[in-house]
């Protein structure tokens, strides 16, 4: 797969795309990393949390005018992730050049790394938004996830004009609401 | 600008100076507005935190699957290996005392193949299968062989995905059909794929099988040179074919 053709899945969102850098990536990972002695554990975790990252900044658009390979931004963001978690846990930290982030992606490798799993009231809201109907899953998550405008939803969805999408999605918000506070009670 | 709409341009980026202004003004004014941008808000980074855990749940799947699959190769090679010495004992003796044909190519296929398993999509069972590459590869690990080999040559048109056509070629082998298998494991050995090594050990048996004896040791001495996948088992085969 080409890094162009792999991007652009990754921009549509399709996460078996990501099973196949994981398999492909994995083995060249844990050598590339084996010189600064971390924990086999760890090097997982941060490998699968550099594969978030990378997902979720193929979607930003922060792939699209890449300099580097797939692989060399990916290992960059690993490297990243190993000396910050070095710094955290008071190691001594090898001076290397990184590679270079703009702000923005640092800001999410490190929410990332940092990402411990929904807590239980945002479990609580997934929970009940699965029990949603699926026009109302549909609209909550094309804007909220996946940040789309509602003048774009209009256009996809079909609606058929910016006021029925935005009714739309405010009515499924009050539904959310409702069911969550229904199951608190 | 109604407020609904103010929180709307907000979540959608797109407020302008004064606007931003106003926004923040109410945040810290108007509380029913404040709880509203804060529900939004949360819903938001449940969706996010949700999808990583999800993407998390699949990648540690994917490392178990690739882990189990090791302590099986490595298990089973002692007893493999056992395995098919007995049987080249046997089945020299054999030949010393009552033929004088050549090495029995089928015989050594067969101690030595068994399908590779899936360790590139693991399936859930009892879900919904929507998918081709769902189906596909439950058919395979089911034995279903002729119905894999329909659902894999679909995904070939399909999809990209390096690794269908090794198992695409694990499938033929399986439908005895080598002629088929051979120039795929070539094609799958050549772009360099993930399972290559893996490749070339199967690529090694279907030589056999077609009784292309050279072909199949030149495969052997590759995994012999490369000390890892089968190394053992194929220096052994090795000897048998020298």
């Amino acid at each position: 797969m080409t890094d162009e053709h792999l991007i652009a899945q990754l921009k549509q969102r399709d996460r078996n795309a990501l099973k196949t850098v994981y398999l492909d990536y994995k083995t060249e990972f844990f050598k590339f990393m084996s010189r600064y002695k971390a924990d086999a554990i760890v090097l997982e975790d941060i490998f699968q949390d550099a594969l978030i990252v990378l997902y979720e900044n193929a979607q930003n658009g922060k792939l699209d005018a890449l300099k580097s390979t797939v692989k060399t931004y990916l290992f960059g963001i690993g490297k990243f992730m190993l000396f910050k978690h070095f710094r955290d846990g008071k190691k001594e930290v090898p001076t290397e050049e990184t590679y270079l982030f703009d702000k923005y992606e640092q800001a999410v490798i490190e929410e990332v790394h940092e990402d411990e799993g929904p807590n239980e009231y945002q479990k609580k809201m997934v929970t009940n938004f699965k029990k949603l109907g699926e026009k109302c899953r549909e609209i909550l998550e094309l804007f909220y996830l996946q940040g789309m405008k509602l003048d774009e939803i209009t256009q996809t969805q079909g609606y058929d004009n910016k006021d029925v999408a935005k009714s739309q999605k405010s009515r499924c918000l009050k539904s959310l609401k409702q069911l969550i506070g229904k199951n608190n009670g | 600008m109604d407020k609904e709409t103010l929180i709307n341009s907000y979540f959608e980026n797109s407020l302008g100076k004064d606007q931003l202004k106003e926004f923040e003004q109410l945040m810290k004014t108007d509380s029913e507005f404040a709880s509203e941008v804060d529900f939004q808000k949360e819903l938001q980074h449940s969706f996010k935190k949700n999808e990583r855990q999800e993407i998390k749940q699949m990648l540690g799947d994917l490392n178990i699957v690739e882990n189990d699959t090791e302590t099986k190769v490595f298990s089973i090679r002692p007893w493999l290996a056992a395995a098919s010495i007995a049987l080249l004992v046997g089945v020299g003796t054999w030949m010393l005392f009552f033929t004088n044909t050549d090495i029995n190519t089928n015989q050594l296929y067969a101690s030595n193949f068994a399908p590779y398993d899936n360790v590139v999509h693991p399936i859930e069972r009892g879900n919904a299968m929507i998918n081709i590459k769902d189906k596909a590869f439950t058919a395979y690990e089911d034995g279903d062989y002729s119905m894999a080999l329909k659902l894999f040559k679909q995904l070939q048109i399909e999809q990209t995905d390096p690794y269908i056509t090794f198992y695409e070629a694990i499938v033929l082998m399986q439908l005895n059909n080598h002629q088929d298998a051979i120039p795929l494991l070539k094609a799958y050995i050549e772009n360099d794929g993930q399972l290559k090594d893996r490749a070339t050990w199967y690529l090694a048996l279907s030589h056999l099988k077609m009784d292309e004896i050279e072909n199949s040791k030149t495969q052997l001495k590759k995994l012999v040179d490369q000390d890892g996948f089968k190394m053992k088992a194929a220096r052994e085969l090795l000897e048998e074919l020298e």
